[in-house]
């Protein structure tokens, strides 16, 4: 065993089936975000912001896009002499083939690369949150209280406090209690499915769990109470920042209009904690001569000739004359052809709206979705 | 192009660009947003399927270094062939100061030497376009010249191409020799000054001279042997622009503004690749107005911006007017600074309520790292 070495394995298999025709192509960390990142992105880069350089990526769901991205993960600095970035699809052995029945199990059916790598923690992420943290200082905080399990939590709006897996601590972090999605919270720190364990107990009940008929294999519901059950040291890493999840097509397009407020507390333009992303090499943005853009980010290679009011564009996109978009986002690829009126709209990928259209109101809370064939309107 | 060997040589004259070029070759000049001069040949050259090239890189470089590293946004950083890059070197042994490249070129002959490739494909930096050069490559095997020059017939009303070379033809549209263009003719041949040859004809050229001592520079070589080589020249009919005086490298990024010659520099014939930096999207606030302008990302702009190109990670505060300026990396522009016919180096910081009026023929420059404050303001 290395001490002190933590490795990051990154759950990256999910659907995420509440963003519709935004995950029909591709899986839940592929989805872009931000202008021109990918969700992947942020926990990879936090991955290489806080100097760990292994990490294994547990693909499932759609991986072609994801595998694509990665690559060998250049764009993060994680293509390593040794370790660095590893995409770990499930696969078949002589007693056949099978899916990753859950989270546990995805890292139960990885154990032989964790135990190559010989680390003495393993951190768990999710490939499905918009956040800058640094995991070293989370580290610290489970060597210096000696745990067994460290669980990274945020505190919540309490009218949110339904919809998470909540923890209940004493005054030294300890857990108390796992509260999961309670109609009366006893607190609001939920749990961001951030995990340090030490590899050497955990191993044992991933191997242990796997033998159980009729398990679930997953982190939150089988494996962590079955720790804390038997008496294993579990605390909570508070963090403060910055933290969403973009699990519907509503949270999707405001974590994206976040970007524009001025007292966003994601600072992408921080430039001790850049989040990185493959790039594609496009020359920079023309804004032509009529072209009106307020409170809006803009990507490389797009042309801007119409009207944008807070709007998130990504790359190599073609707004046209007299077009005016309000509050939406734009993936890449995209022409928004003459006199075209949007607002509070998710345009996806390489669709062209043709001149004249109009989506949405101003005056209206509903969100709408535009894909090549067809618009989905959600609240 | 499996077969041709690139060679780059960063030789151009820093002298026209002032501060500018104070710690930067010429090659190195920031450009259109977000590039250097030298990533067009380069990036001609990879997209064109050279994959060994070597960087004659000048004395300051530092700068080079920087920019190209490994090669990697080039695709160069290979374990066969990829980016080589010859720094000068000094012979204390020898009484006479050598001045031009080819002694340069002698004293790495190896490079090329053991080079797999049998052709070679030489070029300066300072011509700005998009050339596909397989096509270029293919008529000069074609025709089984020993040399082959690259040129485009220009037609220079505003002089831009004084002091570049100059193709002259015979009566019969035969080649003839390679001048110097002064602006006599409205109409005329230019030079790009990209060569193909023939590795046993570049060897002979630089044995010869280094034997006779009748030249410096290798271009000199060639035009003391053309009747030596067979020498065919290859058309080049689409856009170029020339960085060899201020006034030139000013109007080549403002030119970027027509899109269609945008389109062609940056689409025609594969992309240009430039180091990359992370930044993330520009962010236009509240009080942004933009009105033809080239924008880089990772810029965060609050103030009026018109006919300019602004270089990645620059700050615009509310109540700025820019017109007509060229601001690059990383500058601050506080608020109320009032600036037109303006270049600003890298890292420039512009303080509150300055104003800094250039004119066309002349712009302002701001050099590299300058603060610069409203008298009065310390």
């Amino acid at each position: 065993m290395k001490e002190g070495k933590m490795i990051a394995m990154l759950l990256a298999g999910g659907q995420g089936s509440r963003l519709k025709l935004l995950t029909q192509e591709v899986a839940k960390p592929a989805v872009p975000f931000g202008g021109k990142y990918r969700i992947i992105d942020f926990p990879l880069s936090n991955c290489s912001n806080s100097n760990i350089f292994d990490v294994g990526i547990l693909t499932q769901y759609k991986p072609y896009q994801l595998n694509s991205h990665i690559g060998i993960g250049s764009a993060w600095d994680l293509d390593r002499r040794s370790g660095g970035v590893r995409v770990l699809p499930p696969y078949t052995s002589e007693l056949g083939g099978r899916w990753y029945k859950g989270t546990a199990n995805a890292i139960y059916e990885n154990i032989s690369f964790i135990d190559e790598l010989d680390p003495e923690y393993v951190l768990i992420l999710s490939g499905d949150h918009i956040y800058k943290m640094d995991y070293s200082k989370m580290l610290d905080f489970h060597i210096q209280k000696k745990a067994d399990i460290t669980i990274s939590v945020v505190g919540v709006p309490w009218d949110e406090t339904h919809r998470f897996g909540i923890l209940n601590i004493d005054e030294n972090n300890f857990i108390t209690e796992f509260d999961e999605k309670p109609k009366h919270a006893k607190s609001n720190l939920a749990s961001m499915g951030i995990y340090i364990f030490n590899w050497k107990a955990l191993r044992s009940y991933l191997v242990a769990e796997e033998k159980k008929a009729g398990s679930a294999n997953d982190f939150g519901k089988d494996i962590i109470p079955q720790m804390k059950l038997d008496g294993k040291k579990t605390f909570a890493y508070e963090f403060e920042g910055y933290w969403k999840d973009v699990g519907t097509v509503k949270s999707y397009w405001e974590a994206n209009m976040d970007l524009l407020s001025d007292d966003n507390e994601l600072d992408l333009y921080d430039s001790n904690w850049k989040i990185y992303t493959k790039n594609k090499h496009l020359p920079p943005q023309y804004i032509a001569c009529g072209a009106s853009v307020t409170n809006s980010l803009i990507n490389e290679g797009c042309t801007v000739e119409g009207h944008l009011e807070s709007c998130v564009l990504f790359n190599e996109i073609l707004i046209k004359k007299e077009a005016k978009v309000f509050n939406t986002v734009i993936l890449s690829g995209v022409t928004i052809e003459e006199d075209c009126e949007i607002h509070n709209a998710v345009i996806m990928e390489d669709v062209t709206v043709k001149a004249g259209t109009v989506i949405g109101s101003p005056d209206s809370n509903i969100i709408y979705l535009v894909s090549k064939n067809k618009i989905i309107e959600t609240e | 192009m499996k077969n041709c060997l690139g060679i780059i040589n960063l030789s151009e004259v820093d002298s026209p660009f002032g501060v500018l070029c104070q710690n930067r070759p010429a090659s190195m000049l920031p450009f259109a947003g977000r590039y250097r001069v030298i990533d067009f040949t380069l990036s001609n050259m990879v997209n064109s399927g050279i994959n060994n090239i070597g960087v004659f890189t000048g004395n300051k470089v530092r700068s080079v270094m920087d920019h190209l590293g490994s090669g990697q946004p080039w695709d160069l950083d290979r374990k066969i062939n990829g980016l080589f890059l010859f720094t000068p070197t000094y012979d204390y042994t020898s009484i006479n100061a050598k001045v031009g490249d080819l002694d340069l070129f002698f004293q790495n002959k190896s490079f090329v030497k053991n080079a797999k490739q049998e052709n070679i494909f030489l070029a300066k930096t300072y011509m700005i376009a998009n050339i596909d050069l397989k096509e270029a490559y293919q008529e000069f095997l074609d025709t089984g010249a020993d040399i082959g020059i690259i040129y485009k017939k220009v037609s220079d009303p505003k002089n831009r191409f004084i002091g570049c070379d100059k193709i002259n033809f015979d009566g019969k549209g035969e080649f003839e020799s390679i001048g110097t263009n002064l602006g006599m003719e409205e109409n005329f041949d230019l030079s790009l000054e990209m060569y193909f040859m023939k590795k046993n004809v570049y060897f002979d050229l630089l044995f010869d001279s280094v034997e006779r001592g009748n030249a410096n520079y290798l271009k000199q070589a060639v035009l003391n042997s053309l009747n030596k080589y067979k020498v065919h020249t290859i058309e080049f009919t689409g856009y170029v622009s020339c960085i060899n005086t201020l006034r030139n490298y000013f109007d080549a990024n403002m030119a970027i503004l027509n899109q269609e010659i945008s389109n062609e520099l940056f689409f025609e014939h594969g992309q240009i690749f430039t180091k990359v930096k992370d930044e993330p999207s520009t962010h236009y606030k509240k009080n942004a107005r933009i009105k033809n302008s080239f924008v880089a990302n990772g810029c965060q702009i609050d103030g009026y911006v018109e006919n300019s190109i602004i270089f990645r990670g620059v700050k615009v505060e509310k109540g700025c007017i820019i017109r007509n300026s060229i601001v690059m990396q990383k500058t601050h522009i506080d608020e109320n600074v009032h600036l037109n016919y303006t270049i600003l180096d890298k890292r420039t910081t512009i303080n509150k309520g300055v104003t800094l009026i250039g004119d066309p023929s002349l712009p302002y420059i701001g050099g590299k790292k300058a603060v610069i404050s409203k008298e009065g303001d310390i």
